[in-house]
């Protein structure tokens, strides 16, 4: 119960973690360099679930790449800051970082059978976090991982302990990640569509241990999903991203029931609903990500807006913020933000 | 009697069976996967019939039973009067013609080496459609316009069109050879949710214009409700609830059922902080050794002393007010559900973590590595 009121209570005090102008480039032999993640600035507190939601190749997954030095470490070109209680994730060598991974902060990926060793018992790949960060003993640590998997939800986990992650179901599986990641009680977790490989039935599941765990432990967690019904769901603040930048922030119940970027407004039209009306067309949006102009001197979204102005193709848009909502838009939908704002 | 002159495919009883197969030398049959244990149901002319459920609930497989890509172990598959399942070599080919496919993932089921004009050709060909290349060149033109894809496509390669691009070259290979059924086996799942809805509207478009008849198999319980005019749920290799669309949304009659619903996530905060959530409790059973009685019965909520562990339900229309005779549903206790007279465990249906006697009833899920190989077909 305190740990509830632990969260609670910092929901409006210090962001954990802060990422300013965060840029990832690629860089490749013979080709254009190509800019995935292009100015990206975003706050999470702690015990607070923030959303990264966009389409494949919006960029979402390349900034928390970014964000836990994952990236290779050749061919790119990151720039920007990352402060995670004060130091600069980004500055950090590849031992400090190593220190940090697994300790401070923790990740899930989509595909849980690829990120777990095949040849190792689940039970030795949870203790092998416990040795590296906590210095304990395989034995001593055993214990830990046992009462991790029975908190993850995994039935018997005496016997699981032994199993190998082929013996495993999916959902299974990444309760056994999901176990990993969360064994040194990191401060940050990062889920990049922890669900998406999975059925519905098990991703309810999945996302209802999720919102537990951050609930109880007070853990932030950056969830990275293209799904705007699991955003809508578990996300306290959401930003939409669209080809590298963020397009539209805002906090859960205002972005969905009045989105104010074309593409969030496109995206929940073009989604059929199951407690919607049948029969009705959807409204797709046309074309594809490969019509985006360049952000540098217009709207990227542009050639697939549903009311684009002459000044989108010339000017690029402005990310202009207010309170803990944001927008980066010309012509948005529904009243544009206050004239003060703007200026500002 | 209208309605049987309607139908326009037949599904009687069919069982698909995979042998598991183990030793070096001598191949011993040690057990079978269900995939699909004994299905029944009809498609009438000109209508959607939508698929769902969870992966390895044998959905895909009996898709492609219907097109004889897997031969039915047991039963029969009536399409427009002629079984099927009975054809072999040039007949079936040839019948062929009338039932295409659109597959999930465009880009593996389009040859990387042939132009657009190639891969629409081909099938046209095979079938005796091609009479002169001015005609042909026609037809590739129309095919192309109607699923809305410039002329200049015809020379290209798949590699140079993007994912959405690519399933409509899928859809109008498929559209080819004018078939009267067409099976598409997930085919939005692998695409943006922006170019979902495109492919989707098209697939609409195209029924209307071509007068088609879809059987669309799908994981995503909110697309297939939109798309189709009736849907059959599966789960574990048999239908456990059909209905037309609109009804089963409106009241959901088979646990199973309600509990899938209740899992989609609905963008929209306000619907999801309010909604009932009925979480199910561990995995689905393996098809290779399926719970006794009703499939179910391991993970129901609702499950009773009496019949659910011993006798299998068969689909059946159930007398509650305002469920039309359309609307079956194969469990025992549908109607007492439905009257709140039998109210779910409160232990299995909140219980997140499955508690230890969950874990009796998924005691054997791993299983030897064979079993989990074979599963995956």
């Amino acid at each position: 119960m305190t740990t509830r009121a632990y969260a609670a209570n910092t929901r409006a005090g210090e962001p954990l973690l802060t990422v300013r102008d965060l840029s990832v480039t690629f860089l490749r032999q013979g080709e254009k360099p190509f800019t995935a993640v292009d100015g990206v600035s975003f706050d999470v507190r702690p015990g607070q679930t923030v959303g990264l939601v966009g389409e494949s190749g919006s960029g979402k997954s390349v900034t928390s790449l970014a964000i836990m030095g994952l990236l290779p470490a050749r061919g790119n070109q990151v720039t920007g800051t990352a402060k995670f209680d004060g130091t600069d994730l980004l500055a950090l060598d590849n031992n400090a970082m190593r220190d940090r991974r697994g300790r401070d902060l923790g990740m899930i990926f989509q595909d849980p059978l690829s990120s777990l060793n095949p040849v190792v018992p689940i039970g030795i790949q949870v203790t092998e976090v416990l040795e590296r960060h906590k210095g304990m003993s395989r034995k001593a640590a055993m214990p830990k991982a046992r009462e991790m998997l029975d908190k993850v939800g995994i039935p018997d986990p005496d016997r699981r302990l032994k199993d190998y992650p082929q013996q495993l179901s999916g959902g299974m599986r990444q309760r056994a990640l999901i176990a990993m990641a969360l064994a040194c009680e990191p401060r940050l977790l990062i889920a990049d569509e922890p669900t998406t490989a999975l059925d519905v039935t098990i991703q309810a599941q999945i996302l209802q241990l999720l919102k537990d765990l951050v609930r109880d432990s007070g853990t932030a967690l950056i969830m990275i999903t293209h799904d705007l019904g699991v955003v809508a769901g578990l996300c306290d603040e959401v930003n939409v991203m669209y080809g590298g930048r963020i397009v539209e922030r805002g906090l859960r119940h205002d972005l969905f029931a009045a989105p104010r970027h074309p593409y969030t407004h496109g995206l929940l039209g073009s989604i059929p609903r199951l407690d919607g009306a049948r029969g009705e067309p959807l409204h797709p949006i046309p074309g594809s990500v490969a019509d985006n102009l360049p952000w540098a001197h217009a709207c990227a979204f542009a050639p697939r807006c549903s009311q684009p102005l002459p000044v989108c193709r010339e000017v690029t848009p402005d990310f202009v913020e207010d309170g803990p909502n944001a927008l980066r838009c010309h012509n948005p939908v529904g009243q544009p933000l206050r004239d003060q704002e703007v200026s500002s | 009697m209208t309605i049987s002159d309607d139908v326009l495919v037949d599904v009687q009883g069919v069982k698909v069976h995979f042998p598991i197969k183990k030793g070096v030398i001598f191949d011993r049959t040690i057990g079978y996967v269900y995939a699909v244990d004994g299905v029944d149901l009809q498609i009438h002319r000109g209508e959607t019939y939508g698929l769902v459920g969870e992966s390895g609930c044998g959905k895909s497989t009996l898709g492609r039973a219907i097109l004889n890509l897997e031969p039915p172990t047991e039963g029969k598959v009536i399409f427009d009067g002629t079984d099927i399942a009975s054809l072999t070599g040039e007949t079936l080919r040839r019948k062929r013609q009338d039932i295409q496919m659109v597959f999930q993932d465009p880009l593996s089921s389009l040859d990387p080496r042939q132009s657009v004009e190639s891969l629409l050709l081909e099938g046209m060909k095979a079938h005796g459609l091609v009479k002169d290349a001015k005609a042909a060149n026609a037809r590739l033109r129309e095919l192309l316009k109607a699923v809305g894809l410039p002329a200049a496509a015809l020379q290209k390669y798949p590699h140079e069109f993007s994912g959405g691009q690519r399933q409509r070259i899928g859809i109008a290979r498929a559209l080819s050879v004018d078939p009267k059924l067409i099976v598409a086996d997930e085919p939005v799942s692998a695409l943006d949710v922006s170019v979902q809805a495109q492919v989707i509207n098209l697939l609409e478009d195209l029924q209307q214009e071509f007068g088609l008849t879809y059987l669309v198999v799908a994981h995503d319980l909110a697309v297939v409700r939109h798309i189709s005019d009736r849907v059959g749920v599966m789960y574990l290799g048999a239908l456990v609830e059909e209905a037309a669309a609109d009804d089963l949304y409106a009241a959901p009659l088979h646990p199973y059922t309600r509990a899938l619903m209740s899992a989609v996530p609905v963008p929209d905060p306000v619907v999801e902080d309010r909604r009932e959530r009925i979480l199910l409790t561990g995995d689905l059973p393996s098809p290779a050794n399926p719970p006794k009685g009703c499939r179910f019965h391991t993970r129901c909520p609702w499950r009773q002393e009496t019949r659910c562990d011993t006798e299998r339900p068969q689909l059946r229309v159930v007398e509650i007010d305002g469920v039309p005779a359309t609307h079956r549903v194969a469990c025992h206790f549908a109607e007492a559900i439905a009257s709140g007279e039998i109210r779910p465990h409160d232990v299995a249906a909140i219980a997140v973590d499955p508690s230890a006697q969950e874990s009796d009833d998924f005691g054997s899920f791993g299983g030897p590595a064979t079993v989990g190989e074979v599963t995956d077909i």
